[in-house]
């Protein structure tokens, strides 16, 4: 699969055989569909989320049969992702394929975080880490539609596994989230204090600040000297 | 030849529950160029074809969705979302999906097409229509589909209507290919394109053997069990044996006028996209 706007069938040489070390190749790579699984994992998952929405003021009308591409520099592939509204309903459709689009984005996963850290799109667009061609609008009303999204997780969870297992699994979620946290800062202090002291590889804040000011001082003698100097120079010259 | 020659073509194969290797499914064409056709391996008269074929899908058409997921581990949903993927379907196409059986294509076609587009499922066998119309209207699929009973040799409808055209495993099972691709031409609009998805030949001989060991063994005792019907299921076997190898197809669609004219190998051959367009 190729990520342009070339449609996924291309020309292809068959072989009459094929040695064994390219057999599994073979299977792994374009034998799974890989491009395909993904889209179709993808498209499962947002329609089930879309599914347990209970904000019932999203529509989905203004954009339905439009269709957003998402270009990824990490996958090989495009990601389309089209609404069809069907009396009420909304499905996303989601193909590996870019021959129609309304909009396109072609960006990274990086960009995304950073989208999502509300940094102006302008900027990325202009640092040339967003690329934008289409209808823009689409685009907008994507996200927008996707942040009014109201989903109750908890109670999703809650009606599979029943209120006490579900208060269960997320105070034992929120006590391993916690764990992990204080584990991550532990772990930073100490490799900072391993990197530091021990091994002397990196040095401390006041040891940079003595280091400045003794820069500073220096260069402010090197100023006086240098003024000296020149003043020598104009007595000799005179 | 007749129907009692039946297995002549394997005959000279040293077994009969797997494929024999100098079967060549180029003679599907030949085999059709005169009043026979094949059935799987039998030769049969070419007017008997149709009502055979009907009497595997009627048989077998409510376990069918059951029987592909089970025969291709689900893999067959990521041919069919290729196809798709393959298409460059748009909103407001006019889409044909020949012998569409239970509308797998059908459904996904729909929804790309929305309000201003629509989709004919066409299929000969009036089981698989009605289950593929149950199916998709379950689904609340109804507002831009169309069900029709039509052979693919004689196809009813205008020329120049569709913007796409598939088939999907279906072509296997038309009698006189080369006369399906014709109508398939002339109901396809200029610029329109024919997407076949169908079993094809594996490029790798121990995948080919290991494929064969599989169809002829296994698959018609999960037929068995599953749809109690293992004949149909060994038919099944044979016919893809039968069907024309990739580069057999994409000549055979050549001369029916289609232009580039391109085939993609999806897991190794064991299935091939073919798409040509006409201008």
């Amino acid at each position: 699969m190729q990520r342009s706007n070339k449609s996924p069938l291309a020309a292809q040489t068959t072989q009459s055989s094929v040695p064994v070390s390219t057999l599994l190749s073979t299977l792994f790579s374009e034998g799974l569909l890989l491009p395909q699984a993904t889209t179709s994992t993808i498209e499962l998952i947002i329609n089930k989320a879309l599914a347990l929405n209970n904000n019932k003021l999203v529509s989905f009308a203004a954009i339905s049969q439009k269709t957003l591409t998402i270009k990824l520099a990490e996958l090989s592939f495009p990601l389309s992702f089209t609404v069809n509204n069907n009396a009420g309903s909304t499905y996303i459709m989601v193909r590996a394929a870019a021959d129609f689009s309304d909009c396109t984005i072609k960006t990274s996963l990086n960009t995304l975080k950073k989208l999502k850290a509300k940094q102006s799109l302008t900027q990325l667009i202009k640092q040339d880490e967003l690329d934008v061609s289409g209808d823009i609008k689409v685009a907008q009303q994507f996200t927008s539609i996707i942040e009014t999204l109201a989903i109750d997780w908890q109670s999703e969870l809650a009606r599979h596994l029943g209120d006490v297992p579900t208060h269960k699994l997320l105070q034992f979620g929120n006590k391993i989230t916690k764990s992990l946290v204080a584990t991550g800062k532990q772990l930073e202090a100490d490799i900072g204090e391993y990197i530091v002291h021990e091994k002397r590889l990196v040095v401390t804040s006041s040891q940079i600040n003595a280091f400045n000011q003794q820069t500073k001082d220096i260069a402010s003698k090197v100023d006086a000297l240098s003024d000296r100097i020149d003043k020598i120079l104009l007595t000799v010259a005179n | 030849m007749s129907s009692s020659d039946q297995h002549s073509q394997n005959s000279d194969s040293s077994t009969n529950a797997s494929a024999p290797s100098d079967v060549d499914t180029s003679a599907d064409n030949s085999a059709d160029s005169k009043n026979t056709t094949h059935f799987g391996y039998k030769t049969i008269e070419k007017d008997d074809k149709i009502s055979m074929v009907a009497g595997v899908f009627h048989s077998v058409a409510k376990q069918y969705d059951v029987m592909n997921d089970l025969m291709s581990f689900g893999i067959h949903r990521l041919w069919k979302r290729f196809t798709i993927d393959a298409s460059g379907v748009r909103p407001g196409n006019k889409v044909l999906d020949l012998a569409g059986g239970t509308g797998d294509l059908t459904a996904k076609f729909s929804k790309l097409v929305g309000r201003e587009g629509q989709v004919v499922l066409a299929d000969i066998n009036s089981s698989m229509l009605n289950v593929g119309r149950d199916k998709l209207r379950d689904k609340g699929l109804v507002q831009n589909i169309e069900y029709v009973q039509a052979n693919a040799e004689y196809l009813p409808f205008e020329e120049n209507t569709f913007d796409i055209v598939t088939i999907a495993f279906g072509l296997r099972n038309v009698t006189d290919k080369d006369k399906a691709l014709r109508s398939i031409y002339s109901v396809l609009k200029p610029g329109g394109r024919l997407l076949v998805l169908e079993f094809s030949k594996p490029e790798n001989e121990l995948l080919n053997k290991a494929y064969d060991f599989y169809s002829f063994n296994i698959l018609p005792k999960i037929g068995e069990l599953v749809a109690k019907d293992g004949e149909s299921y060994q038919y099944l076997a044979e016919s893809i044996r039968m069907h024309p190898d990739q580069e057999t197809l994409k000549a055979m669609m050549e001369n029916a006028g289609f232009e580039q004219t391109t085939f993609k190998n999806l897991t190794g051959g064991v299935v091939a996209l073919h798409k040509g367009y006409k201008f």
